[in-house]
């Protein structure tokens, strides 16, 4: 089955008003009747980026990872499995919201309701971290927004944030992070292809955190400001299925085995 | 032809046909080396794909040119930074040169039979291009030019020049000539680099007679000419270049046997994501799109590649850049202009800021 452009213009519109009002477990429920399972086992390429890109832009949450992985290792979905976690640790996306264990295990993003669990068994890994790419990199684009904005609209000195080139440089530097990191979301094909796609996801995503809390100064350190959520979600996402900095280094050892860098994308 | 055609033809040719450079590194062997490439490339047709009739091309698809740099820069058989020129300067002929000027001098190019070179900046004129001062004054059927231009690539090798000059006012005062390199008046004056390749000159203009008809465009085209230049360096050449920046991360795989798996990676990861990046731009471009200030992302994950890759390669060969005379130190300290060269970083963000996030003036 294939969808056009202007269908999944269409998808996205209609995923993005449903994301500004449901969000867990309510969410999951409500992406199930749109057809989620569908979209996932029949166009998974055009549907999973747009669905993850804006989990990450409209800043709420679901448990999709889990029926990535699933529909990946060839298991029906709509349950959970436990996933590899940043420094060979296991987590465990629940399906319902709120699922805590003991105080202090908690996880950094308060609102997922992820924890650590002992152990589990090897699953397939490219799908799931594409995935997590297009979530981090609409993270990116989540603070980048907000940033944006502010400095365009707070006046210090008499003039707009956003006339200061110190201040226009940090974003910039953003939009380029995550430019960057979609491109290699876009090409991604292969384990390698994700796994690198992953890595850039999460650079870009930290980079936004860096550049999006200094340009939003006092305002952006408060949790009356959207800011910290997205912050949050970014370094707990950076974690699952590998962070950027454990993939890298994966890449690099890869490479140093094999003795050359394979190009990935050709003309 | 489509790519897969022309790319086994072309791989099976290149393998026939050796073109690997001698052993002479000086900067005289790199352009000599260059010409060999082009012609031996053109008379077998291969440098003539991509290209329009119009300019002695066979057609095709303008990535044709792109694989031909990928594998020119992959075998290592030109120097990349001046094999690209050709990506800049004929479609400025193209599209600003009378068509029978174009039809004319495009072969001696691409058939490397001539280099030429460009000649933008000036002492006065670096960032701020549109401030150039280099002054042409019509005189019945001619203009005269006196000024100075920096910076200019291969000035000294040169038979013609794309120039920008002075002949009003601001950004509409600009206006472009094509220069023949002999004509009386003009002095260059080649400039030591840092690297110790001497790949650029000072070229003085006194008096210079211009014929009205190497005019490029009209007057005051020669902004836009300036402007239309920057997609084409920023498509087939920065895939060039992403090509040659593959093959010196091979090359330092090969030679070091320090086992820094994040330094590798990291460099591995910048360079992945500029190709990604790149491949992305090169399909916009052949699907038709216009491309505009959102190359200016292209250009920074290019130069931070770059910069990224040649630290890695001096951490990783220790004293290799320092204390022996190999190709990686005049490479490790080249790569140290392009966050300048080809409008700064700083440019480059200030037009991400301006055009792309919307962020007004400063």
């Amino acid at each position: 089955m294939t969808v056009d452009a202007a269908e999944l213009d269409l998808l996205a519109e209609t995923l993005r008003k449903t994301m500004a009002t449901h969000t867990g477990s309510a969410l999951d429920t409500a992406l199930r009747e749109l057809g989620w399972a569908e979209m996932l086992t029949e166009m998974t390429d055009e549907t999973v980026p747009v669905v993850f890109r804006l989990l990450g832009e409209t800043g709420a949450h679901a448990p999709l990872v889990n029926d990535v992985v699933l529909h990946a290792s060839g298991l029906p979905t709509g349950t959970t499995v436990p996933l590899p976690y940043a420094g060979g640790t296991w987590v465990l996306w629940d399906r319902a919201d709120g699922a805590k264990t003991s105080a202090g295990s908690e996880a950094l993003d308060g609102e997922l309701p992820l924890q650590r669990v002992a152990d589990g068994n090897p699953v397939p890994l490219a799908e799931g971290r594409r995935a997590l790419g297009w979530w981090l990199a609409g993270t990116g684009r989540a603070m980048l927004s907000l940033a944006r904005s502010h400095a365009v609209d707070r006046v210090q000195f008499g003039r707009p944030l956003a006339s200061f080139q110190a201040v226009r440089h940090r974003l910039a530097e953003t939009l380029v992070a995550i430019e960057g990191a979609e491109a290699t979301l876009r090409a991604a094909e292969d384990d390698l292809g994700c796994l690198l796609a992953k890595a850039a996801a999460g650079q870009a995503a930290l980079t936004a955190a860096r550049h999006c809390q200094q340009v939003l100064g006092g305002i952006g350190f408060t949790a009356e400001h959207d800011l910290h959520r997205h912050v949050r979600r970014a370094y707990v996402l950076d974690g699952l299925l590998g962070s950027a900095s454990e993939l890298t280094r994966e890449a690099g050892a890869l490479l140093l085995r094999q003795g050359s860098a394979p190009r990935l994308t050709q003309l | 032809m489509n790519v897969a055609e022309f790319r086994a033809g072309l791989t099976a040719w290149l393998d026939e046909n050796d073109l690997r450079p001698g052993p002479e590194h000086s900067l005289d062997a790199h352009v000599e080396q260059l010409s060999r490439v082009r012609r031996a490339l053109y008379e077998a047709g291969w440098m003539r794909y991509g290209w329009p009739a119009s300019v002695g091309g066979l057609g095709g698809p303008a990535v044709l040119r792109a694989v031909l740099g990928e594998e020119v820069a992959t075998r290592g058989l030109a120097e990349p930074g001046i094999y690209s020129m050709i990506e800049v300067l004929t479609p400025t002929m193209i599209s600003y040169a009378r068509p029978e000027l174009a039809a004319e001098m495009v072969p001696l190019l691409l058939g490397g039979r001539e280099q030429w070179c460009q000649g933008f900046s000036e002492p006065g004129s670096g960032s701020d291009l549109a401030s150039l001062s280099t002054r042409a004054e019509q005189r019945g059927d001619e203009w005269v030019v006196t000024g100075q231009k920096v910076w200019t690539s291969l000035a000294q090798y040169a038979s013609r020049c794309v120039l920008l000059t002075r002949t009003a006012p601001g950004h509409a005062g600009i206006t472009a000539f094509f220069v023949d390199m002999d004509s009386p008046g003009i002095t260059v004056r080649p400039l030591r680099t840092m690297h110790g390749v001497d790949e650029f000159a000072e070229v003085f203009f006194d008096e210079v007679v211009v014929p009205g008809e190497r005019m490029l465009g009209r007057p005051g085209d020669g902004w836009q000419l300036a402007m239309d230049l920057l997609p084409h360096e920023r498509s087939a050449c920065f895939w060039h270049r992403v090509a040659h920046l593959y093959t010196r991360l091979d090359r330092l795989l090969e030679e070091t046997s320090a086992r820094d798996e994040d330094a590798v990676g990291a460099a591995y990861l910048a360079l992945h994501t500029v190709r990604c990046r790149s491949h992305a731009t090169q399909r916009r471009l052949a699907e038709g799109a216009r491309l505009g200030p959102e190359t200016s992302v292209d250009k920074v994950l290019l130069a931070t590649a770059e910069q990224r890759l040649f630290d890695t390669a001096r951490d990783l060969l220790p004293g290799v850049v320092e204390l022996d005379d190999t190709p990686w130190r005049t490479e490790f300290l080249y790569s140290r202009a392009a966050t300048i060269y080809g409008g700064t970083a700083e440019i480059q963000r200030n037009i991400i800021a301006r055009r792309l996030l919307d962020l007004g003036k400063e």
